[in-house]
């Protein structure tokens, strides 16, 4: 069965061509504009994966990842951040919070993809 | 997203118009590499982005074209007829499939399969010219590991807490098996009885060993979302496929049996099992070979007793001393044409011996096993975890050298997991890794090799080698020293602070002998300490022994030579000025430099005040001393002799040589007078 993967980031074009690449890869992807549009996924559906951006209105990334790890089911699930080469701090904040990993901002599809195979199969 | 697809196809369209265009050019020039440089990039760029776009039929399709236009690039192959019409119908076909965007009919996917069918033959085929390296550009699967692959070994150790953040260990063991060829080894020894079993932590660790021709920051990458949630090793233990050796994967799995893990040094160890110098020595050479396109491998490299070696090395040195002399008789008496010969031969005898020291040469790499050795039975022994890396082995000395290294380089090692590697105890305390490190790292330097021994452990003991110091007489209890000073007088004779003499490093001998060992072969040695933080011990040793580049001086009537490498500057001076300096000290370039007056040294008559002396400026491990002659020659390249053992117990010689008219001339030991001076100097400053 394919896994399912949520993406969530604020950008719409950014969003596109992600669910473009997963959806080529085989996942179902479900997409979440903030991070409170993500969590109305978070009730219900079974998401394998979340990838999420850090910088977003509403709910930031970071939060997002908190208020994940408090829902008992999505306890240990991977959570991959998108980030960039810079941000080293924010980067320990949001392993701080609960991610299991990132990826470096901007990323071609195969970067995509190989930090995905770190974390599901 | 309609935008930027829509911005590809337009760049893709143009890279298909100048794909097509060279082809046609290329047809009427099928030898011009410039046509086939630009349809090989264009290929490339639109293999890259097709596949950002979701293109994967553009990509796929361009990446194994361009893999055939990569071998005609590189003058592996031939462009063909059957090249250019696959080329030309692939054009098409990503025209037709630009046309489609994603919306591609049944027929286009078939078509699409008969094309790369079609190019994977043509890949296939061997091209006429060159066979052999060239079929290497056929697709490879990912166990299919080539012969230049190195060996890994990788200790993968997560925290019990692994899977708390979504991190499934298994997934990375199973990506780092993807990387080449691998030999995985599960401990799961410490999965507890079921009624204690926690689900939610992670009791198995991993080890394994990896052959990959990847580099070892790929390997890194791998783990790097849990670096910070596992303990990780990982070591290139060899610079072959070990696990394409059946007996190396047998001695690994039963060892691994046991209930405990291999550890990198027992790994480092079995790999240098497996190692054969001369074996990589001589598939290096035919790896060499192959890239030259000889289809025969002709055997490229042979062993020669040492015993032949050091004749030639002799003969050679020979050879440019009777060079010098004649040279000189040319000059003074030849006719043109004596001259003109004597020039060539000279310009052959100096390429003969520069070749002659490059055979003599032998990598640092053969003493390193046995440190290994070395480094895991002391650290057994003592209770100690310690790893031992090594860098730079390739780096190349002389092989005397080589051989009177070994005994220094192992007690400076044994020094190093006795005193300065702290037990594991203190270490977890001090908030070190619990593993200690030790580091030779070896590279060049101008003329000099560096080899550096550095340790993490506890850093050099300052108290203690000054009350050491002050206890042996070496100094007094008013003595004002620098930090770097103290730490120098480890190298003092007799000179061993071992507090309990242990069976390691307590053998009666000290980092003295160590210092005269590296001294005797023209090295020298320094030592730089940090409390806590660890030791580094740096060894200069010069690249080879028996010709050296020399100051050929007078002094009376007799010629001396003073090495070059020591030699900072030249002074001229009246002599009258040292009659009135005081203490044997004089103000040079605005520093008081001690110098040292051969005439007097040697006992020859007192000259004129008048007189224009020079002084050479040397220096030896940071010390100045200025050595008084009476004029400069110039410059020669001298073939040291031993002056026998007669000579021995003097302090100012280290060697002979002979110069072009056949006489003797004495070489100056530059590092001996120093040191001499220094003691001088030092005992009438106590005094005072």
């Amino acid at each position: 069965m394919s896994k399912t993967i949520l993406f969530v980031d604020d950008s719409e074009s950014i969003r596109e061509i992600v669910q473009f690449t997963l959806e080529n890869e085989g996942y179902n992807v479900l997409l979440g504009s903030s991070g409170v549009d993500a969590m109305k996924y978070l009730n219900g559906a079974t998401v394998d994966l979340i990838i999420t951006d850090l910088h977003m209105p509403e709910l930031n990334g970071i939060d997002l990842i908190k208020e994940i790890r408090k829902i008992k089911h999505y306890q240990r699930t991977p959570i991959l951040f998108l980030t960039t080469e810079s941000q080293a701090a924010k980067k320990m904040e949001a392993k701080n919070a609960g991610a299991t990993g990132w990826i470096i901002k901007p990323f071609v599809p195969a970067k995509l993809i190989a930090a995905i195979n770190k974390v599901i199969r | 997203m309609d935008k930027l697809t829509a911005k590809f196809i337009e760049e893709a369209t143009e890279h298909i118009q100048s794909i097509e265009q060279n082809m046609l050019l290329l047809e009427n020039d099928p030898e011009n590499p410039s046509y086939i440089e630009i349809i090989f990039r264009a290929m490339h760029t639109l293999k890259g982005a097709g596949s950002m776009f979701g293109f994967e039929n553009i990509s796929e399709l361009t990446h194994d074209l361009e893999n055939i236009y990569d071998t005609i690039r590189s003058g592996k192959r031939k462009i063909t007829r059957d090249i250019f019409d696959i080329t030309l119908q692939s054009i098409d076909h990503i025209k037709a499939q630009l046309q489609y965007r994603n919306e591609i009919p049944e027929e286009n996917h078939h078509s699409q399969l008969i094309l790369q069918q079609k190019i994977r033959e043509i890949q296939d085929q061997p091209s006429g010219e060159a066979s052999g390296p060239l079929s290497s550009a056929a697709p490879r699967t990912r166990q299919e590991v080539s012969k230049d692959a190195s060996t890994y070994y990788i200790s993968f150790k997560p925290h019990i807490n692994i899977f708390d953040n979504g991190t499934n260990p298994l997934y990375l063991v199973d990506e780092l098996a993807g990387l080449g060829q691998s030999l995985v080894i599960p401990y799961l020894q410490q999965v507890p009885d079921l009624s204690s079993l926690d689900p939610y932590a992670c009791y198995a660790y991993w080890e394994i060993f990896l052959a990959t021709e990847t580099d070892i920051s790929t390997i890194h990458d791998v783990f790097l979302f849990v670096e910070d949630r596992c303990a990780l090793e990982i070591h290139k233990i060899s610079d072959s496929n070990l696990l394409n050796e059946k007996r190396f994967i047998r001695r690994i799995e039963k060892q691994g049996r046991d209930d405990h893990d291999i550890g990198i040094n027992e790994a480092i160890i079995i790999a240098d099992e497996f190692r054969d110098p001369v074996s990589t020595k001589v598939k290096k050479a035919m790896v060499d070979a192959a890239a030259f396109g000889s289809k025969d491998y002709s055997i490229s490299s042979i062993r020669v007793s040492s015993d032949k070696l050091d004749q030639l090395m002799n003969l050679v040195s020979e050879l440019v001393t009777t060079q010098a002399r004649l040279s000189l008789y040319a000059q003074n008496d030849g006719s043109n044409e004596l001259n003109t010969i004597t020039e060539t031969t000279q310009k052959l005898s100096r390429q003969l011996r520069d070749l002659t020291f490059e055979i003599a040469l032998v990598p640092i790499d053969t003493l390193v096993t046995r440190f290994h050795r070395l480094v895991r039975d002391l650290s057994r022994e003592l209770g100690k975890h310690v790893i031992f890396e090594t860098m730079g082995t390739e780096t190349e000395l002389d092989k005397t050298i080589i051989e009177n290294l070994t005994d220094p380089l192992m007690h400076i090692i044994r020094n190093c997991l006795d005193h300065g590697i702290e037990s594991t105890e203190t270490r977890l305390a001090l908030g070190k890794p619990e593993y200690g490190k030790i580091l030779m790292n070896a590279y060049h330097s101008s003329t000099n090799v560096h080899i550096e021994i550095i340790d993490d452990g506890a850093g050099l003991n300052l108290e203690k080698i000054r009350s050491k110091a002050i206890r042996q007489g070496m100094i007094t209890g008013e003595t004002v020293l620098s930090e770097k000073q103290i730490q120098e007088l480890i190298f003092r004779p007799g000179f061993s602070t071992a507090e309990i003499v242990t069976d390691v490093s307590g053998r009666g001998v000290g980092m003295d002998v160590v210092k005269q060992k590296i001294t005797g072969i023209r090295g020298e040695i320094a030592v730089d300490s940090e409390k806590n933080k660890g030791t580094k011990i740096t060894l200069i040793i010069p690249l080879t022994l028996s010709i050296i580049d020399g100051l050929l001086v007078q002094v009376e009537d007799i010629r001396y030579v003073i090495p070059l490498s020591a030699i900072k500057k030249i002074y001229a001076i009246q002599h009258k000025q040292l009659g009135k300096s005081f203490n044997n000290q004089i103000m040079l370039d605005g520093n008081l430099i001690p110098y040292f007056s051969l005439r007097q040294e040697f006992e020859c008559s007192d000259i004129d005040d008048q007189a224009i002396e020079q002084i050479i400026l040397i220096e030896y491990e940071n010390q100045k001393v200025g050595l008084v002659v009476d004029s400069v020659i110039g410059e020669y390249q001298a073939v040291l002799k031993p002056i026998g053992k007669h000579y021995k117990s003097q302090e100012i010689i280290s060697a002979a040589t002979i110069l072009g008219d056949g006489t003797v001339s004495l070489v100056i030991d530059t590092s001996r007078i120093i040191a001499h001076f220094n003691s001088k100097f030092e005992t009438s400053e106590v005094k005072i």
